[in-house]
């Protein structure tokens, strides 16, 4: 098996280190009081009405996913904007890049460390998504489902916070920049998406859909995707979507289609950032741009 | 095996080389010495492809790093003005991880790091991590690690910074060893009598130019040609002043007390016969030397901007 030198240097550090336990602990912990205070107050709610509404059940598996979803968006760009800068700090991203590894070697055995690290916590939040089992109304498909939007997500993300390593010379301002992106994706898209659409409200005759392009936007939106595929699998009025109704109104209508076709951009736009990493690490040769590559005997033979 | 033609680079209104020239034999230990903000690393850099040059080109061992920058990389080891140290991997992991930077693994892996290691003189240090190292460890092991492919070339960007006399000397007998073995070493350094033992050549580089290049006996002949001969004559001195003013190679003469201090161009050949003939004309010669010559003021002249013009010869 082939194995990135990159990725296992880096896992050999994180095994090494207090921190990898540490966060996937945090993680956990603020995952269980969210569930559990979820629960008692949904028993509170039972011993005061004596009524049991099974819509709270569902609340909950809302509730503890879109926790999770936060923390992820949360940590990932912190996990990953430091794997280039770092390197670039510590001067060895240069005798890395005269060894036989390139500089695709580098970007993708950081994004595969960074992402080992995220599917750790994912996997490990396992337990604590399964209480919603307890009560029924959720199946495995659905949370299998929800795994799937997380993973594009925690690439999405990971992919950002990667870009944002590759191009700046400071962990600092990597993350910083990092945590700006990924602000303006989540929330930037909303925002325009809000402003535009009270914009056409104005101009043109109410009701006539004049922003649906704007809509679109959302599409880069992984918050909104993962609104989408908690609406294919509860109907609307769940979560986030709850407090802003309009964006219902986008992501209604077009069921599936909303979701896969998110997730699609997703995967095109990190892609696209993984090139981009890729491309500012490469050392410039001004003649042959792209083409510093190596021996015919592969360099890619890293076993 | 190293060859630079006519590099040039600039970083926005900065000139950090400007047409560079360089030649590095086969097997030769090159330093490679200028003042601070010279371009020494700038060239290190181009050579190793880490830099793209303006213009102009870098041959190794006749392939050009500007087409295959790969092929190129993999013959030379590099050691950079800084060590490149993971803290938390232990010494024997850092060159574990190192070889398979370079596709190297295993068994072969394992036996090349610890060839190195003992080579360098770390090999009872594998166990304990890097940051633990002392300055001078760090750096042998940073040397391990350019040789962990077995390079022909080794440059190494200002090594011996920050090393104290005794780390730097055991520095100067590996890598007299490296050559030795066969391999081509070029060593940066801001400091020429530093490099004056161990090299076999010498290359200055000032304001991007190279000022002066060549072997070391030839600097160091040149070196001794800069400073006066001293000849102390006792008794009566005027044959030895008429044999001295005849002298083709004389170019000034100073009289201090008992002593002539000339300007004498030429080698060690002339040196004789001079005495020679001063002995059989029966002067009273008891002292007949030279200065020996200071590498340091050499290099001093050779990249004093303020006169302009750059000089080796003594100013008569
Ligand atoms: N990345 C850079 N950006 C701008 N100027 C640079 C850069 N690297 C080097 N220089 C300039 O190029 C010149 C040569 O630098 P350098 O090669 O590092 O000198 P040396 O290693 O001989 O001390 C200096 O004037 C320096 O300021
Ligand atoms: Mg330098």
């Amino acid at each position: 098996m082939k194995i990135n030198p990159i990725y296992r240097q880096e896992s050999r550090g994180s095994a090494r280190s207090f921190r990898l336990p540490l966060i996937v602990l945090g993680f956990n912990c603020v995952l269980a009081v969210a569930a559990l205070l979820n629960m008692y107050s949904v028993i509170a709610q039972v011993r005061l009405t004596a009524e049991l509404q099974y819509s709270s059940f569902l609340e909950m598996y809302v509730f503890v996913a879109s926790v999770e979803f936060v923390l992820l968006l949360l940590l990932i760009p912190a996990i990953t904007a430091g794997s280039i800068s770092g390197e670039r700090e510590r001067q060895t991203l240069d005798l890395m890049l005269t060894t036989r590894v390139g500089a695709a070697d580098i970007v993708f055995g950081k994004l595969l460390s960074g992402l080992s690290t995220v599917f750790l916590l994912i996997v490990s939040s396992f337990p604590i998504l399964g209480l919603v089992f307890i009560y029924g109304g959720v199946t495995v498909a659905d949370i299998l489902l929800l795994l799937l939007c997380y993973v594009v997500t925690a690439l999405f993300v990971g992919s950002m916070g990667i870009f944002c390593s590759a191009v700046s010379a400071r962990s600092t301002v990597a993350t910083v920049s990092a945590y700006c992106l990924t602000a303006a994706v989540c929330a930037g898209s909303v925002a325009v998406f809000v402003l535009s659409d009270s914009f056409t409200e104005m101009t043109s005759a109410p009701g006539s859909g004049g922003a649906s392009w704007v809509g679109l936007l959302l599409l880069c939106n992984p918050a909104a995707t993962f609104q989408a595929v908690l609406d294919g699998q509860l109907g609307p009025g769940y979560g986030l979507a709850a407090a802003f109704p309009w964006l219902e109104t986008v992501l209604a209508g077009h069921g599936r289609l909303w979701w896969i076709s998110g997730i699609v951009v997703q995967l095109l736009l990190s892609a696209a950032m993984l090139a981009g990493a890729v491309r500012s690490v490469a050392p410039r040769s001004s003649k042959k741009r792209g083409q510093r590559r190596l021996p015919p005997q592969g360099r890619n033979n890293f076993r | 095996m190293l060859r630079i033609e006519k590099l040039t680079k600039t970083f926005g209104r900065t000139v950090a080389l400007d047409g560079m020239d360089m030649h590095v034999e086969q097997g030769a230990l090159y330093g490679f010495v200028g003042p601070n903000g010279a371009g020494k690393t700038t060239t290190i850099k181009t050579v190793i492809g880490l830099l793209a040059a303006d213009s102009g080109r870098v041959l190794v061992s006749g392939i050009d790093v500007a087409e295959e920058p790969g092929r190129v990389m993999a013959r030379i080891g590099y050691m950079p003005d800084t060590f490149g140290i993971y803290d938390n991997l232990k010494v024997a992991e850092y060159m574990d991880f190192f070889a398979a930077c370079y596709g190297i693994s295993g068994l072969k892996a394992r036996e090349r790091c610890r060839m190195l290691l003992e080579q360098v003189g770390l090999d009872d240090k594998a166990d304990f991590y890097v940051e633990g190292l002392s300055r001078g460890m760090k750096q042998r092991l940073c040397l391990a690690r350019a040789l962990i492919h077995n390079p022909p070339l080794l440059i190494m960007d200002e090594p011996t910074a920050g090393l104290d006399p005794r780390t730097r000397y055991e520095f100067k007998e590996i890598l007299k060893e490296l050559c030795r073995q066969g391999k081509t070493v070029l060593i940066s350094s801001h400091i020429l009598p530093e490099l004056a033992e161990i090299c076999t050549d010498i290359g200055i580089i000032d304001q991007g130019k190279m000022v002066y290049e060549g072997s070391m006996d030839e600097i160091l002949s040149q070196i001794n040609v800069s400073s006066p001969l001293l000849i102390s004559v006792a008794g009566d001195r005027r044959p030895a002043l008429e044999i001295l003013r005849s002298h083709p190679e004389v170019d000034t003469i100073t009289i201090r007390d008992e002593d002539i201090m000339v300007g004498f161009r030429g080698d060690k050949r002339d040196e004789i016969t001079l005495l020679q003939r001063l002995v059989d004309a029966e002067v009273q010669v008891y002292g007949f030397s030279r200065e020996r010559g200071n590498l340091e003021s050499v290099f001093m002249q050779i990249t004093d901007h303020d006169s302009g013009e750059v000089v080796l010869r003594h100013e008569n």
